[in-house]
């Protein structure tokens, strides 16, 4: 009975959750596109390069850093849900 | 669902599989509140800051002292339950999830209060586009940003579990649920997946975390004005984050255990934990407090003089010494006093706490720039209507997205609950021997 209230196709899920990895790639790439482009920045007008680079060189692994542990996660989870399972 | 009411755990499903008036009377008041408060933005939009009583002296007031005290409750979450869970502090399952969603919501409210602040919201683009990183103010954008990011994913990743459970137990939004939860099923591999992802995260987000208070502290700070140019306001700017969040914290576990029955989760003994580390954080901030002004009175320098005079005796001392009593004398009362130190009376103590370091923030921000070093006409700062509304309006919002939070996940980590009763026992009861000496050299050595 459960079933058959379902609206949400099993493929329409599937869609949301790629879609949901790639956005969160999207905003690891603007983040730094936008670092980058601060860098320029502060190259073009010799203002603090050298902590501009240093506070980047922070940002940019965090947010690739904690993007790759979701889609580890993400991918992981889906990828084994059926291993060991006693309802597969 | 039938079969739900008969699970042990049912108190934590309760909040979302059952309808309840309070919560829609709760969310109306809320939402009208809100509303409000957009309508009052919005005129300030319209009028400019001119209807705010920021003036040429005091261009950062409420908003500036809202953003920092916002972002420094969201200390309470992820920072505490990353450090319970590292120190496998086991009392920390029935505490982490709220904790966790404090910092979440919080954040986004704080984050929210330069732009209101701004005036015109349009030129917040200009950050995109012309951003130096050599401003602390970009250092505060970026921080937030990796924090915010940091700890939605340590709220969301352990909550999978709970999530797969409601998928597979409730009809309540299923499809969330199923796209929420990734298919996760229980099985070795995927646990295994979660705890390495958590465990990389519960240690890179203490760092971000105090990175964040640090650098919020640096606004100030790295100007030259009087009573900010301090080398301790990075740390004391952390201890009061926490200080601040434990109290939120603790407010916010009292208000649902009483809402959603969760007696026979947060027991007293939770309460005690937590009301010690209260205290440890009351204590850490007096010290800090002691520390900056002795400093300032010993230096006796005249403009620096000039702020502390206008905080300890002057316009602003009724607010500095309600500061000192709500932040140290009643914490110290109430908390070291086994009769006072119930849960009504550690309630009471943390609503003072959150008074008290919302307090510290005006006290911090407000008089230095009232008294500045150019040689200008003193101007008092008095907060507009307008102000007040967006305050009101700030604290609405976080109690209704922590509403409707609990209406649709678990307030308590339900796996986290199970875990420690399948294996949780076993595991602390093996580590409490790990610290013992090891009891067959000690008799060796006694023979």
């Amino acid at each position: 009975m459960m079933e058959k209230r379902e609206k949400v196709t099993p493929q329409f899920i599937l869609f949301l959750q790629i879609m949901s990895i790639s956005l969160i790639w999207v905003l690891v790439v603007s983040v730094i596109w936008w670092v980058l482009n601060l860098i320029s920045l502060s190259n073009y007008l010799h203002d603090a390069q050298n902590a501009t680079l240093a506070i980047s060189l922070l940002i940019m692994p965090l947010f690739v850093l904690l993007a790759g542990i979701l889609t580890y996660v993400f991918v992981g989870l889906r990828r084994n849900r059926f291993e060991d399972d006693e309802h597969a | 669902m039938d079969d739900l009411r008969h699970d042990p755990d049912y108190t934590l499903f309760r909040p979302i599989l059952e309808k309840d008036r309070r919560f829609l009377w709760m969310v109306s008041v809320l939402v009208g509140l809100i509303g409000w408060s957009i309508y009052m933005y919005l005129r300030q939009w319209k009028y400019g800051l001119s209807v705010t009583g920021l003036n040429n002296n005091v261009t950062w007031g409420f908003y500036i002292i809202n953003f920092v005290f916002f972002i420094g409750v969201s200390h309470a979450g992820t920072l505490i339950s990353a450090i319970l869970r590292l120190s496998q502090a086991e009392w920390r399952r029935p505490i982490t999830r709220m904790a966790e969603v404090i910092t979440a919501i919080v954040l986004i409210i704080g984050g929210i209060h330069p732009i209101i602040d701004l005036g015109r919201p349009d030129r917040l683009m200009n950050v995109f586009y012309y951003g130096r990183l050599q401003s602390p103010l970009l250092w505060d954008v970026t921080a937030i940003t990796t924090y915010f990011t940091a700890s939605t994913v340590y709220l969301y990743v352990p909550m999978i579990p709970d999530i797969a459970l409601l998928r597979d137990r409730t009809t309540k939004f299923r499809w969330l649920y199923k796209f929420l939860s990734w298919g996760y099923r229980g099985t070795e591999r995927q646990k295994h997946i979660l705890e390495r992802a958590m465990s990389i995260l519960m240690v890179l987000v203490i760092p971000v975390a105090v990175s964040v208070h640090t650098v919020i502290s640096y606004i100030f700070s790295m100007t030259l004005q009087s009573g900010w140019h301090s080398t301790i306001f990075g740390p004391y700017f952390v201890t009061g984050a926490i200080y601040s969040g434990t109290a939120t914290l603790l407010v916010v576990m009292i208000a649902f255990r009483k809402m959603y029955h969760l007696e026979n989760y947060l027991k007293e003994i939770h309460f005690r934990y937590m009301s010690i580390l209260l205290l440890v954080f009351s204590l850490l901030w007096t010290y800090f407090t002691f520390s900056e002004f002795l400093t300032g009175v010993y230096g006796n320098e005249p403009m620096e003089m000039k702020v502390i005079r206008f905080k300890l005796t002057g316009a602003y001392a009724p607010y500095f010494w309600s500061m000192v009593t709500l932040n140290f004398l009643i914490p110290l009362i109430v908390l070291t006093n086994k009769k006072l130190k119930t849960i009504k009376g550690i309630l009471f103590t943390s609503i003072g706490v959150i008074i008290g370091m919302w307090l510290e923030r005006l006290i911090i921000i407000v008089p230095s720039l009232t008294n500045t070093r150019l040689p200008l006409v003193v101007q008092a700062y008095i907060p507009s209507l307008t102000e007040w509304s967006l305050f009101i309006g700030g604290i609405s919002m976080f109690c209704l997205l922590f509403l409707i939070f609990s209406k649709v996940f678990p307030l308590i980590s339900i796996w986290e609950i199970r875990d420690g009763r399948a294996e949780g026992l076993e595991e602390a009861k093996g580590r409490l021997e790990s610290y013992l000496p090891d009891r067959a050299v000690a008799e060796g050595r006694a023979q």
